[in-house]
């Protein structure tokens, strides 16, 4: 039968909350990855767990999907008023998530270009966001509209929250050693 | 599991609501490519998303669906924000109605949680300011 004297009780859950967090927010931001759009990779190697008091990291590069691990997740002390902030610091984050009317860019990258000479590729009206392509062809967006509210409203946060969690909170009882 | 009828406890009080004002400001929901007359016309624009449709609950009625709905209202840009913010106000006070609904017997029990927001935001490339809200919201079909 595992057993550890009570005198390690408080820390040892404080410590497994804090290892908890740090899985919740890989979980977090590879399903953030998943859900939202990827074109460049920038976006997705943009999301970041900072820390409270803390910066975000310099800048990642990425070609594709980014992967998070628990390098990306800083250890931190333990904070009843909270461990993580997640945040993505692309220039262009508030579009990317539907949050604001989409700009089109000042200049197209070069496949584009080649791209919409042959396929038709939808169009957004004035004032529409990244996700809401109308008209004919295959609309350019990677990802649905309103993804980052579905996302945080919608209930996948809260599984990926549960879900990272429990990982990393039930494998610390195994690196203390109970006996 | 009706998402139809879900989508429409929460989309016939917006689109009452809008359509009361006066004068009444079109609104426009998902996959409705209707472009509003003008550019400077005032319109509204309700799209509602689902996240998660069951849950393993301790009852047998797994049905649980969860989601959100983001309101955003067009105005016209360059003239304050007071029309934006009274057609946001109106698209919050629908949602906290929406609040007060009980579980019936039947039909659909639906129930918005906090509305976040308002953000404001203009571009160059619009002839709009945006208004927009959006909150999550948990419904249940009971037949």
């Amino acid at each position: 039968m595992a057993k550890r004297d009570l005198k390690f009780l408080i820390k040892d859950i404080e410590d497994a909350t804090l290892e908890g967090a740090r899985t919740a927010c890989v979980q977090i931001m590879n399903d953030l990855v998943e859900a939202g759009p990827a074109y460049s990779g920038e976006f997705s190697a943009s999301w970041y767990a900072v820390a409270p008091g803390k910066a975000p990291g310099s800048p990642r590069s990425s070609t594709g999907l980014y992967k998070y691990t628990l390098r990306n997740v800083p250890k931190t002390k333990f904070k009843t008023t909270g461990l993580y902030t997640i945040l993505n610091t692309s220039p262009y984050a508030a579009e990317a998530m539907d949050l604001v009317p989409y700009s089109k860019p000042t200049e197209r990258l070069e496949e584009r270009k080649v791209l919409s000479k042959t396929i038709k590729t939808g169009r957004r009206s004035p004032g529409d966001t990244r996700g809401q392509v109308v008209g004919d062809g295959g609309s350019a967006s990677s990802a649905p509209a309103d993804w980052w509210s579905t996302f945080g409203l919608g209930g996948p946060l809260t599984k990926s929250i549960g879900k990272g969690f429990g990982k990393g909170f039930l494998t610390f009882g195994k690196a203390k050693g109970f006996s | 599991m009706n998402y139809q009828a879900i989508r429409a406890a929460v989309e016939n009080p917006l689109l009452t609501a809008f359509n009361s004002l006066s004068p009444a400001v079109p609104v426009f929901f998902d996959n409705i490519t209707a472009a509003p007359a003008n550019t400077t016309t005032e319109y509204v624009r309700v799209n509602v998303t689902f996240g998660l449709t069951t849950e393993v609950t301790l009852t047998s009625n797994l049905d649980f669906v969860r989601g959100s709905v983001v309101i955003r209202v067009y105005s016209e840009k360059g003239k304050g924000p007071a029309r934006n913010q009274t057609l946001v106000n109106t698209a919050a006070t629908t949602l906290l109605s929406l609040s007060a609904s009980t579980r019936a017997a039947t039909g659909i029990y639906f129930r918005p949680g906090a509305v976040n927001g308002p953000t404001f935001s203009t571009t160059e490339q619009s002839p709009h300011m945006m208004g927009r809200i959006d909150a999550g919201f948990i419904a249940e079909d009971h037949g």
